[in-house]
């Protein structure tokens, strides 16, 4: 059947866990490309018919005018599933910069197809620029914290970073007290938790 | 019309609808798997993805059937206990493609009969989202749509919001996209933004 391609593909995003983004579906992307370029032969090929007959194309209302209209209409819809498809996909990976920071971990990024990952990468250089002409950090916590400091556990060996003017070395499972805006980036990458000890 | 790049309006025109074509139509032998030939005849009775069957009844190029999941079964089910009704089985999309079809059969009954279908089951839904915060009720959540089943999420999930806000806890959370997985080592790191 028509279309069943592309509809299967927007599916495969509507399962996809909420807030998750399926790996790019390259191979099943090309199957529809291909199935809108027999489309469009077909709808020339009855176009041409029509035209060779002599008759009127604006009037003409015979069964090749039907079969081309058929075609027409699921080049229409192939175009609407590709479009949201990618629309959808764009909106996510949108998503990604405000809740990950600009450099996604290479679970994520292995999801993403090339112009995905420009993508991704002119949009975050945008919110930086932005960011920087306003001299604010758009990124952190909406809520302002009753304590500019905070207890964190660090789940996973990180290593030597910078935060602010010193280095720190985190260890797995120890407990330090950062500066909030540290220390938030590293806990919605799931890498800290806050302490509530 | 839904939005244009609306997935869940895109994926409920793929529900099929019987047609039967007034015309015939060249080129296009794959819609009639009884077809012959590679052409679909005047008068043949084929089931259509919705999008292609209402663009052809706007051109008059076919007629659209009542699809059976608003039957006179169907209707004397929600009637006796709404709440119980399989509708996910029938359509997920049953409420929203009902409300597509009606004006192309001309039917007058399908609008009120959605509506009273819906807020039966609606309060129903609702209560049991409420009440199952921890245990799901598997078997009743398979009935429904795809619509209902959203509203029992939120009513679920704002519920839980609500629970967690009254144990207190902390608002800084991992970012939902990772998942629950943990990675085993991290080879490089990003440096604070």
């Amino acid at each position: 059947m028509y279309g069943r391609k592309s509809c299967q593909l927007l599916r495969e995003l509507a399962s996809a866990e909420p807030g998750q983004i399926p790996t790019f579906n390259n191979d099943l992307f090309d199957q529809v490309m291909k199935e809108c370029t027999e489309h469009q032969f077909q709808l020339q090929s009855l176009m041409r018919k029509i035209q060779d007959e002599g008759l009127d194309i604006q009037t003409t209302r015979n069964e090749d005018h039907f079969g081309a209209v058929v075609h027409h209409l699921s080049l229409i819809r192939n175009k609407r599933c590709l479009m949201a498809y990618m629309y959808n996909r764009a909106e996510i990976i949108q998503g990604l910069r405000w809740k990950l920071g600009p450099v996604l971990p290479q679970e994520i990024q292995e999801k993403l197809n090339y112009l995905e990952e420009e993508y991704f990468k002119n949009h975050s250089a945008a919110i930086e620029s932005y960011m920087a002409e306003l001299d604010l950090d758009l990124t952190v916590d909406m809520v302002p914290p009753k304590d500019p400091y905070i207890q964190v556990k660090v789940l996973d060996d990180i290593g030597e970073v910078l935060l602010g003017d010193q280095s720190a070395t985190l260890v797995r499972h120890s407990v330090h007290s950062l500066r909030r805006t540290d220390a938030e980036p590293f806990i919605s990458q799931g890498l800290m938790e806050e302490f509530l000890g | 019309m839904g939005h244009y790049y609306n997935i869940d309006d895109i994926i409920m025109e793929e529900e099929p609808i019987l047609v039967s074509f007034q015309v015939g139509a060249n080129g296009v032998g794959l819609l009639d798997p009884s077809s012959e030939t590679n052409s679909v005849e005047k008068g043949a009775k084929v089931d259509l993805p919705f999008w292609l069957a209402h663009e052809l009844f706007l051109r008059q190029a076919a007629s659209v059937n009542v699809p059976s999941c608003y039957s006179q079964k169907t209707r004397k089910e929600i009637q006796a206990d709404a709440a119980c009704v399989d509708l996910r089985s029938r359509s997920p999309y049953f409420y929203e493609l009902g409300c597509k079809v009606a004006p192309l059969v001309g039917d007058k009954t399908i609008g009120s009969f959605l509506r009273h279908a819906f807020a039966s089951r609606y309060k129903e839904a609702l209560s049991k989202a409420h009440g199952a915060a921890l245990a799901k009720p598997p078997k009743y959540l398979t009935y429904l749509t795809k619509e209902e089943s959203s509203l029992f999420e939120a009513a679920r999930t704002s519920m839980e919001a609500f629970k967690k806000w009254q144990a207190g806890g902390s608002r800084l959370e991992r970012a939902s996209i990772l998942g629950r997985k943990r990675k085993p080592a991290i080879g490089t790191h990003p440096s604070s933004p």
